[in-house]
């Protein structure tokens, strides 16, 4: 379960400052699927990386599993990171020299020990079987989402936070990654919340919300 | 899968890069290397040589001053002469412990088997105590009037045959390596067989030699322990007319000057080319963890701590430090060996290579002193990649 209680984060730009999140109070218990709907820079992004601990909020605190995540240190939030949470992100950032299996096994190598088998299995489960040799300039960039999407999965995470990860792919990808997505959740319990300007994606989701201005609204 | 498997794969990413660094290190290692075995073959030469000598001091004409050292240092063959009469003055001198004559002969070229200018020695062996503790060690007897001994460089083999003069003469033994030629390049034979060697010259050989029995080219001098050798040249030419007596250490001591300028000026070269590698490999590594700044926050995304990040970079910067030293030595090693000539020629220093066991120790430590330069070369920019802000690096999608 992650729990946002009073959550802001506020960054000052050119002597301004600009509200990218403001009071948030959220609950999300394992399993759900929760999309977040909202405009470039009404702040989902920053949303997402303060539920990762990826930045420290301002004002507030996040809970994972009733703790409180920043009162652990760095390596400790390193390791939460890693066995706890998935990133996907709009563009996959793969590294240009390993292989698809190897951008997959990523993450095992800053924690926790799995075998290649289990990279090559995701990979088939996103529908790359033949291409786990390849490497990204080899693939479309859909190929790369999926490969980054396997990625996140690799360590078997509470919760994946999607950053938009279908803006930059096509509408056939998009509709196999949902469709992995809610395999994910229904199948394996993930909990998946994902950011997204796209109010078509919406019906995938358990729990809606728009996001405006830093302010976080349900819509039923 | 590890991290050091990255920091490999990492190296392919900019490949022109990655191969111009390891071809710095590579120049910077591999001329340091090359410097330091070059000096440490010419240190061991010279050693070899100072207990070859033997003698304290060389009587020589006075003229022949130049030519005398010029045969000592750089084994040029040469042959002047002077009464034998002197022989009996030295050994009368106080402070001198004993003497022994030699000839020096410059022969015609060396008709066997290469195109080289040998040195002919001729020595006494009543009274020699240079070529005899060689004698006693390695064949146990006198030498023959038919018979001379070989320096390491004259290809032959005991039981051969050369030719001087028109005189047929075996090999007793070969002596071992000194790094200079005056011993290398030299043949050693009995006065009386250079002297009749001499003589039968007139009607053998295409060039005979004039050469009388009571003319020498050198007397051997050995000083008595409480004299020094400097006081003894020195009474030495107040009291025997038209020599110079040459005293082994001065003569040496040049060498060992030269040698000693040499080392300094290659430290001080090889301390500049280290911090010039160190500064560029910063540069570089500066540069890389720049570039990869998002791809950094991204692994950070994953699950990477400050000591993966650090590790990487480090790794990185070693391996890339390692294999540009390992090239360079090797490189280093395999022009002084094939280059030596060339190098004695223009430096004129004796020259030894030294063994199998400390070239291999240099090399190791070369790699390791290159590792280690790389790895501090990388320390800061592996510091700041370690404290790039995970969201902040992201954001730069």
């Amino acid at each position: 379960m992650i729990e946002l209680r009073a959550l802001s984060k506020i960054y000052k730009i050119a002597g301004q400052e600009i509200k990218a999140v403001q009071k948030v109070n959220l609950t999300v218990d394992d399993g759900e699927f929760m999309s977040i709907v909202g405009h470039s820079g009404s702040g989902k992004s920053t949303l997402l990386s303060l539920m990762g601990c990826l930045t420290r909020p301002d004002m507030g605190s996040v809970l994972i599993d009733g703790e409180d995540i920043w009162s652990r240190n760095d390596y400790e939030l390193s390791k939460l990171r890693n066995e706890k949470i998935g990133f996907v992100y709009q563009f996959p950032s793969l590294i240009p020299t390993l292989t698809a299996a190897e951008n997959v096994f990523l993450p095992t190598v800053f924690g926790k020990k799995r075998s290649i088998e289990d990279a090559v299995k995701l990979l088939e489960l996103v529908g790359l079987y033949d291409k786990t040799e390849r490497y990204p300039s080899e693939l479309s960039s859909g190929e790369q989402q999926r490969v980054a999407i396997a990625r996140a999965f690799i360590n078997s995470p509470k919760f994946i936070l999607a950053d938009e990860p279908t803006g930059n792919i096509d509408e056939e990808t998009e509709s196999e990654i949902m469709a992995f997505f809610e395999r994910m959740n229904k199948g394996e319990n993930t909990t998946i919340i994902m950011a997204t300007h796209d109010v078509n994606l919406l019906p995938h989701a358990t729990r809606k919300f728009r996001m405006k201005n830093g302010i976080l609204y349900g819509i039923s | 899968m590890n991290i050091a498997h990255i920091a490999l794969k990492n190296l392919k990413r900019n490949t022109t890069r990655t191969w111009l660094l390891i071809a710095i290190v590579s120049v910077v290692s591999g001329a340091i290397f090359s410097a330091a075995i070059f000096l440490k073959s010419a240190d061991h030469a010279i050693k070899s040589v100072s207990d070859r000598l033997g003698a304290d001091i060389l009587v020589v004409p006075e003229n022949a001053e130049l030519k005398a050292k010029a045969a000592i240092l750089s084994g040029e063959p040469t042959h002047f002469l002077m009464d034998k009469a002197i022989l009996e003055k030295a050994k009368g001198i106080k402070g001198v412990k004993r003497v022994a004559p030699q000839l020096f002969i410059k022969p015609a070229p060396f008709t066997c088997c290469y195109n080289v200018d040998v040195f002919l020695i001729a020595f006494d062996p009543e009274t020699d105590f240079t070529i005899n503790p060689w004698l006693e060690k390695h064949i146990r007897r006198k030498i023959r009037a038919d018979e001379v001994i070989a320096g390491k460089n004259i290809p032959v083999v005991p039981g051969d045959t050369i030719l001087f003069f028109g005189t047929g003469f075996k090999i007793a033994g070969t002596m071992e390596l000194t790094g200079m030629d005056f011993f290398d390049r030299a043949v050693f034979m009995s006065m009386d067989a250079a002297y009749k060697m001499a003589e039968d010259s007139r009607t053998k050989a295409k060039e005979p030699i004039e050469v009388k029995r009571d003319k020498i080219s050198a007397v051997l001098v050995q000083v008595k322990d409480d004299y020094s050798a400097d006081k003894v040249a020195i009474m030495l030419e107040h009291e025997i007319k038209g020599i110079k007596a040459l005293v082994s250490d001065t003569v040496l001591i040049t060498v060992k000057k030269q040698l000693s300028r040499l080392t300094k000026a290659a430290l001080a070269i090889s301390v500049i080319l280290w911090i010039i590698v160190l500064l560029i490999m910063a540069l570089a590594f500066f540069m890389i963890v720049n570039e990869r700044t998002r791809e950094i926050g991204l692994l950070k995304a994953m699950g990477a701590n400050k000591a993966h990040i650090s590790a990487m970079i480090l790794l990185e910067a070693s391996m890339l430090s390692g294999l540009g030293s390992i090239a360079g030595t090797l490189l280093g090693f395999v022009l002084l060996a094939n280059f030596k000539g060339l190098i004695l020629h223009y430096l004129k220093l004796p020259y030894i290579f030294p063994s199998s066991l400390y070239l291999v120790a240099a090399m190791m430590g070369s790699v390791v002193t290159s590792v280690f330069t790389g790895l501090l070369s990388a320390l800061l920019p592996s510091i700041n990649a370690s404290k790039i802000d995970p969201y902040e690096a992201v954001r730069r999608f």
